[in-house]
């Protein structure tokens, strides 16, 4: 019978395509969800800093990540860790960052007076595997960062613990500070360059821009379904990585925000997303800094010293002066 | 009895959607003891070989539900199984239409 025909035909093709659909988004889910890490090659060593390194837990999830803590040095070459930055790296990069010149910076805040902990987030570095969510999981290890300057074993016993902690991230790094910084009000001070308003509109059109062997560029129509999967398969929620749902909740603590205007990975327009969710909670302190021709996560890199007289005034401002 | 045979399908549709995203959880929870990166492969590997086991058993539900199946009321049941199962990749292309 014709009929019979014609609905075997369509469930043999609807089942053929969904099957081949499902499946090829579950290998682009896999293949998103993690990076091989990329090797530390300069310490703060190379930049005439002294510094330890440090082993600490993740909130919730215990995973055990390494870091620097670098003591800021005062004007009469003391060392100090009254006041503590927490640095935050970008996606598929480490704490020394050579792409956006992070150790370099790092060391500028420590010559500045600031102590420093900068650490590998899950997944990269010298952290241990484990998958990328952009900030949704990452989070966690930002909070294990205030934990262990509150009650780990402080690697130079002789300067005590932090009197007040701050956070610097870029990229990813930002997102994720924003997120950590927004449940957690022991995070005093908040810089964020480049960050994202909400990862899934940037990762649907960076799929589509990227080649996954052996398929070869991703079809944008994979892309959601590909988020979804990351989900079912890894536990992984892209949707969750959306720091301009929370920012405001950082309020009245205070946030500087930096973007480049020729930023084409993060576009701008999640700069203002961001600075008008932050602004929208009473009693917000939100400091903006629009960086002309700098490109993504290149504003340190564009200004260099006006960089760094900004950030470090807005953490003198915020956290008082060093002890 | 005619009818039940023709909602096999959507009911066997279901259950294989069920365990499958069943057993995929059990195997990640176990297998994240060993750390992630064995977790990755073998997640998507269990993923990926029961899809192929749940597609081989569904192809066969079907060709017995299609045999059997005499009335319209059977015939539009299987027309309805064939819209859920691509109604994943109808929603996606609906929100993601072809430049």
């Amino acid at each position: 019978m014709a009929w019979r025909r014609a609905v075997t035909a369509l469930l043999i093709l609807s089942g053929l395509l969904s099957l081949g659909y499902i499946g090829i988004s579950s290998y682009i889910a896999e293949q998103l969800v993690y990076e091989a890490p990329k090797a530390i090659v300069k310490t703060p060593a190379s930049q005439a800093l002294r510094f330890a390194n440090v082993t600490f837990p993740s909130r919730e999830d215990q995973i055990m990540l390494k870091g620097w803590l670098i003591p800021g040095v005062l004007p009469d070459g003391r060392l100090t860790v009254d006041r503590v930055i927490v640095v935050v790296h970008g996606t598929r990069t480490n704490r020394e960052s050579p792409g956006d010149h992070l150790l370099e910076l790092t060391a500028e805040l420590a010559r500045h007076g600031l102590g420093v902990l900068s650490f590998d987030m899950r997944g990269m570095g010298e952290s241990p595997p484990a998958p990328l969510s952009m900030g949704a999981l990452e989070q966690r290890d930002v909070l294990g960062t205030v934990d262990f300057l509150h009650h780990g074993a402080p690697p130079f016993p002789e300067l005590g613990r932090p009197r007040i902690i701050g956070g610097l991230g870029i990229s990813m790094g930002a997102s994720t500070l924003l997120l950590a910084a927004s449940r957690e009000p022991g995070i005093a001070a908040v810089v964020s360059d480049s960050a994202y308003a909400e990862v899934v509109p940037l990762l649907e059109r960076e799929l589509a821009k990227r080649t996954v062997a052996p398929i070869g560029c991703v079809p944008g129509v994979f892309a959601p379904a590909a988020l979804v999967m990351a989900r079912l398969l890894y536990g992984v929620d892209f949707f969750a990585a959306r720091p301009v749902a929370t920012v405001a909740r950082i309020a009245p603590r205070p946030l500087l925000l930096i973007h480049g205007t020729a930023d084409d990975y993060v576009p701008i327009a999640n700069f203002h997303q961001l600075q008008a969710a932050a602004t929208s909670s009473a009693g917000s302190q939100v400091t903006t800094w629009i960086v002309p021709n700098a490109r993504h996560a290149q504003a340190f890199k564009k200004t260099g010293a006006e960089y760094i007289t900004r950030v470090v005034a807005f953490f003198d401002a915020a956290l008082g002066p060093a002890a | 009895m005619r009818r039940l045979r023709a909602a096999q399908p959507m009911l066997v549709l279901i259950a294989l959607v069920a365990v499958l995203t069943g057993l995929t959880v059990i195997v990640r929870e176990i297998s994240a003891r060993a750390g992630f990166l064995v977790e990755r492969p073998i997640v998507l590997f269990v993923w990926l070989g029961g899809l192929l086991i749940a597609g081989i058993v569904f192809g066969w539900v079907i060709r017995r539900s299609v045999r059997g199946a005499g009335s319209t009321s059977s015939g539009l049941l299987l027309v309805a199984t064939a819209l859920a199962l691509a109604s994943p990749l109808a929603l996606m292309l609906l929100q993601h239409p072809a430049p």
